[in-house]
Formats: C-alpha cells, structure tokens, sequence
C-alpha cells in the first residue's frame, strides 16, 4: 500500500517530469485511439462488405487456350468447330459434384436449352417475309448474282441460306439455286426461345440485381413444374397476360409440345447502348426452374444445354483450394473456374489503404514513443539514483522499489490514456474520412490520368476485366471496447518498456556506492 | 552473547587479487544498551564494515551473526527495515518528502502496524530535540544538525535493536556533535539499543563504551 501512497506522491511531488512524460503518453494515446478506431472500423467495414458481397466463382471457356491449337488453310474452319464440339463440357452432376465442396457456402445454376413456338411471335427486329416476285421476260440479256429465292430482305436484316442466280437470255429463263450447308457449334441454342431455368432464387442475378423486375404477376413458385415468367416485350408483342398459357415446341422434333403457365411478367432495365436493336437482350427468355429443362432433357436427351454455375466460396483464404479441388475433380483444361475476387477487393482497395496507412503509422508512433519514453526514463533514473539508495538502505526490496517505479509510469498512462482516448474518439471520424476522402481522391484521380492518356473524359475503367464496383466512401469510426482493450494493452506495454530502465538500473545499483556518490 | 557478533570475517573485493583484503579475521561483539565505536583511519574498511554489518554487503569470509542468526541465511531486506536502524554522515533523507513524511515512510516499510504513525512520528521528533514545526518542512529547509536528528528519529521509527551510524556528527558542528552523542547514550541506556557509531571522531570515541579500531594490512 505504502508503494502506492509513495508513487502518488512521487508523481504530485515531481510535476515537471510527469507533465513531460504525461504530454508524451496523451500524444500516443490519441494518435493510437484514432489509429485503432481506423484500423477496427475499417477491418468491421471490410469484414462486412465481405460478409455482404459473396465471392462467387464461375466456370468460364479458356478460348484463349483452344485458339492457340487452331489450325490455318481452307479447312480450318470445320476443324475448329470440330476441335471446339470435341472439347469434354462438364455436366449437371459435374456441378453438383463441383459444388460438394467443404469451401463453399453453396452453389447455384443457370440451365438453360431453347425451344420454338409456332403460336409465338419472337420478339426480333430481323424476321424474313414474302414479298411478290414480279418478273418481266424481255429478250434482254441480263445476270443477277446472290439474295434469297423469292425472298425480300427485310431492314437490318442479313442473307438467308441459299444464293439465287438468274440468267435471261432469249426470251429463256434460267434460275439456279445454290443451297448453303450451315455447320454451326454444337453448343449454340438453336432454338427460338431460350429458356433459362435456375437452380434457386439466389441464382437469378439480374432480378437480384434490379436489372430485371416483375412487374405483374409474380415469380415462379415451383422449380419443378411448366411455370414461367415472360419478359413484357414478348408479353406485350404475343398479348400475353399473367396465368396465360403458351405452348413451345422441341426445334428438334415438332411433334414434342410443352405447354407453360404464365406466372409473372419481367421488365429489362438494363441500359443498353446498342442502339440497332429494338428489342432488349432479355426479349426472348422464357425464366423457369432447373427441373424444368430437366423434364425437357429426359424427354429429349439430344437438346442442346447450357449450364452457368456459380459457386459461393466460403472467404478469400480457399480460393485457390477450391480452384484446385475442382480441376482434380476432371474439370476439363480448356475450362477456367474465375471469381469476382478482384472486384470486391477494389471496391475496399481505398479503406485497405488507409487501414494500412493506420497501421503503419501506429506501429511507427509506439516504436519512436517507446524509444522516447525509454530515454526520459532513463534520464529520470540516474537523477532518482540517490532515492533508490535510500529506499534500498532502509529496507525496501528491489521487487517493491522496481513496482513503485512502474506504478508511478503506469498512473501517469493510465491518466493520459484516459484523456488521450477521449480526445482521440472525436477526432478519429473526421480524421478516418478526411484519410478515406483522401485516398478515393488519389485512386480517381489516377483513373482520370488513364482516361487521359486515352484522349477521353473520364471513361468506365475495365482494365483487366475489372467491373466498377460500389466502393466503401465513408468510414465512421468509433472508439469501441475493442479500442478501449486495445490502448491498454499499449499503454501496459509502453510503460513496461519505458520501465525497463528502472527496472536494470535497480537491479544494478548498489546502494552503499550511490549514497558513498552522493557523499 | 551480545545482539550482533562478527566471527573471522573478511572482505576481498570480486576483482582483487587472491590474497588482497580489505580487511580480515575481524571478531567483534556488540551487545544491547552499549555504545560502540568503530574507528580507523581513511581506507581502513570502516565503511566496508558498516556495509557488512547492515546486510548491504555479504561478508567473503566468516560470519555476522545477529540475535545467533547468519545474515547470509537472513531476509536482508526485511533485517534493515526490522533489526537495524542506519543514520549517515550524509542523512540519506528524501528532499521531496517533510521531515515526518521520511519518518512515516520508514514505519510503512517495516510494516509497523499502528493507526497513530503521525502520532508517533512527532513523538520519536520530539524525543531528539525537535518540535511540530519541524515536521512540515522539507527536507532541504532543515539544518544539518536537524537533518540528522530526523535521520535517527527515522531509524527508531520500527524499534530496532541496533543503530549503526556511520560519521554521524561527521558534518556537524562541536555543540550539535555533542546533543546528538546525548541522544544515542540515552538510547543506549534508557532504550536499550545497542548503538554502533563508525567514526574518527576522538570525541565520539571518548563518549563511546568501547572502541573497536580498524587497522589496514
């Protein structure tokens, strides 16, 4: 108890010194509760973001991988296509199989196939029609060379399959039609509508997103059975109404009809830039569920499918493991598994940064101020030298000596700490968004140079395949109970370092010689 | 047998030659109610004894027995702040704390367990010729005379058997040597303290039971 009473006195006794180290202690307790308060904030924003935003992995074609294997000359370009209908594609039990993985949160998919309807009209601004072919016979003679037999073209519209060659000569007519043998990927849909049917609610990203939204009606409930949602240019150009039924059928084989029910109506509002088109990407897309397109798969085997997966990876730290499990689970080499990864760390890129710039300086301000309080200890030492000799003298254990000297430190940063966090919880908002503010600044400024350099006004940056994502622009923070844990564990820290001076130097000090010095 | 005995001891310093003693084969017996001196000119080892004695040194030969106990197997600290009480040449008071506070301060490091330590404190001032005004004064506006009857007023603070003084009257003058030599005689035979005095003073000598003389080898 006496230690205690003795260091408080100590401390009221020897205000010069104290107010000294006390400045320095209040200097670190406030840059370091701001510093904290930046760091933990910015890691709680980050770790939100993250926790909001999946990262989601997505099987995409190596293209660049087969093209390297593509061959020149007159033939190259069936044996391409051949090349390109070779490759092994995975299957829905290869995603299934892919998305039983102890990395991943879960998985969802888009499989979609395309059927055709002889009641629908599809939504294009490219369709062929007939027109009158009048002909007059004269005894000139005249050659014509290509367009389509007996057919127009319509505007925006593109040469049918077949070339039409008319000679007249003599009062004698001659047509010659070529035909046009179409070899096309075995991959493309061939039908007129494309029908998407999703694993789950969570895989349909447009309506996710916003792009798309129903707007009569409501979504498919059942994944399973003939249920669709139509979008309301194909709903509005069919007269289509919510409950109506529409029939397609297998572009395969006409005799094979399904009928669906119409539960919802969807508006695009996706802009598009593509001025040439009348209608929207989405006009034709019939929206289900996946065991739908299962249903139509069993029925006919040799539909033609496509399969989107997405897979929600758990964090960043099993990306690379994921990636990994799934090319040992066969995923074929021209398949290439990419993640939104690089998105989402550019959208935190700016309070990475300052949480850095945070961590960085706070290590910096503990190193220097350690250093600092270390020598104004040692200064403070050999000035109190005669006072150790004494108290050794008459009985004081080192032990207690060594404690009284780090208690005397420890108040002084318990007092400091105490006011320097207080200062330092109101000024670490504004300073965290002042930094933040800052460092956005630096990052579109840099964009702007790049713009720049391409002659343009500011432009959407998409280097490297890069989206433009929403980035985190504010950062409130806080002085929270972590902080609070935190800056005493500096503070502790700092005054053991500090006392470690004192606690050599009494270890050290004979009593007997310092008193015989001060003699 | 007295309170504190020296058997044979001798004091080599860590870094002397083999056969290089300060001092060695000492044997001396101090007892209660008596007042010793130890005289010896300079670099005789007086102040090396003293440092013996009250445990702030370890003896390299023999041994100091207090109350028959080797202090080699003793709590040092707990010795000083307990057995012994020291009074310097130079005082060795604290300049930031009073003159009752350095008194206090004392009590608390031996764990003396009384609520009335300022009550005490002022008595032990009063009993060396000092009053209450004293006692709020620094250290530094005290005389030296004042300085070392607060010095012993500190070492009889817990009660201790012995009072080692080291010069004690070293730095005072003739009239302020003698009331303090008072005082220690009358701790000495009306308080029972064994009193040790390391001194060259003949006038301390003179006033002393008996004498012990260091003479270097």
């Amino acid at each position: 108890m006496y230690i205690l009473k003795n260091s408080l006195i100590s401390i009221i006794r020897n205000k010069g010194r104290n107010i000294l180290i006390g400045i320095i202690i209040l200097v670190i307790a406030a840059s370091s509760t701001i510093t904290l308060a930046i760091r933990n904030t910015a890691n709680r924003l980050v770790k939100n973001y993250e926790e909001s935003h999946d990262i989601i992995a997505n099987i995409s074609f190596d293209r660049k991988g087969m093209s390297a294997n593509f061959k020149g000359g007159e033939d190259a370009k069936k044996e391409n296509i051949e090349t390109f209908n070779n490759i092994e594609t995975f299957t829905i039990d290869d995603v299934k199989n892919y998305g039983n993985s102890e990395y991943l949160k879960g998985f969802y998919y888009l499989y979609a196939t395309s059927l055709n309807s002889d009641t629908l009209t599809k939504a294009t601004d490219s369709f062929e029609y007939e027109v009158e072919d009048i002909q007059t016979t004269t005894s000139t003679t005249s050659k014509t060379t290509g367009g389509n037999s007996g057919m127009g073209k319509g505007p925006g519209g593109e040469n049918g399959g077949g070339e039409r060659h008319t000679t007249i000569n003599n009062n004698t007519t001659t047509v010659i039609t070529k035909s046009k043998e179409v070899f096309q990927s075995s991959r493309n849909l061939t039908g007129d509508f494309e029908i998407d049917g999703y694993s789950s609610y969570e895989a349909m990203n447009d309506f996710v997103s916003g792009t798309y939204k129903i707007t009569e009606g409501e979504m498919i409930i059942d994944f399973n059975s003939y249920e669709c949602v139509i979008s309301s240019e194909l709903a509005t150009l069919n007269e289509i109404t919510v409950g109506s039924k529409i029939t397609f059928k297998n572009p395969n084989n006409n005799e094979k009809t399904y009928e669906f029910t119409v539960t919802g109506i969807y508006t695009d509002n996706s802009n598009t830039d593509d001025t040439k088109n009348m209608y929207s990407p989405s006009a034709n897309k019939i929206i289900t569920g996946n065991g739908v397109i299962d249903l139509l798969v069993q029925d006919d085997s040799t539909l033609t499918t496509n399969i989107t997966p997405s897979f929600i990876i758990q964090s960043k730290d099993v990306v690379d493991s994921f990636i990994e499990e799934v090319k040992q689970k066969g995923l074929n080499e021209y398949y290439t598994i990419n993640t939104n990864l690089e998105e989402l760390e550019t959208a935190t890129k700016s309070i990475e940064n300052v949480k850095t710039f945070a961590t960085t300086f706070l290590i910096i301000t503990l190193i220097i101020s350690s250093i600092v309080l270390f020598v104004i200890n040692m200064i403070n030492i050999r000035e109190r030298k005669y006072e150790i000799g004494v108290f050794r003298t008459i009985g004081v254990s080192k032990f207690k000596l060594t404690m009284q000297f780090v208690l005397e430190l420890l108040i002084v940063s318990i007092i400091m700490l105490i006011i320097g966090a207080t200062c330092g919880s109101y000024l670490s908002k504004p300073i965290g968004n002042m930094l933040l503010q800052n460092e956005i600044e630096d990052t579109h400024n840099q964009e702007q140079e790049i713009s720049n350099n391409f002659g343009k006004g500011p432009m959407d940056m998409r280097f490297n395949g890069n989206k433009q994502v929403e980035e985190i622009s504010t950062i409130d923070a806080v002085v929270d109970i972590n902080v609070v844990i935190e800056l005493l564990g500096i503070g502790i820290l700092l005054t053991l370092i500090s006392s470690l001076a004192s606690m050599i130097s009494i270890q050290r000090f004979s009593p007997l010689t310092i008193l015989k010095e001060r003699s | 047998m007295g309170i504190l005995k020296l058997e044979n001891v001798g004091y080599r310093y860590k870094d002397a030659p083999k056969d290089s003693y300060v001092f060695k084969d000492i044997n001396y017996e101090f007892e209660q109610g008596k007042m010793y001196a130890i005289k010896g000119k300079s670099g005789s080892g007086k102040t090396t004894l003293l440092s013996l004695i009250t445990g702030l040194e370890k003896c390299t030969e023999g041994k100091v027995l207090y109350d028959k106990k080797d202090l080699k197997k003793m709590n040092l600290d707990k010795y000083r702040n307990t057995d012994i009480g020291i009074v310097f040449q130079s005082y060795n008071l604290l300049p930031r704390l009073t003159a009752i506070e350095n008194i206090i301060l004392s009590m608390d490091v031996s764990k003396v367990k009384r609520k009335d330590k300022k009550k005490k404190a002022l008595e032990l001032m009063k009993s060396v010729g000092l009053s209450e005004e004293h006692s709020k004064r620094k250290i530094l506006k005290l005389s030296g005379g004042e300085q070392q009857r607060i010095a012993i007023a500190r070492s009889l603070s817990y009660d201790p058997k012995i009072i080692i003084a080291d010069e004690p009257t070293g730095n005072l003058d003739k009239d302020t040597e003698n009331e303090i030599l008072k005082i220690f005689r009358r701790l000495a035979k009306e308080e029972n303290k064994c009193i040790i005095i390391v001194t060259h003073s003949q006038n301390v000598c003179d006033s002393v039971d008996t004498v012990y003389e260091l003479v270097k080898e």
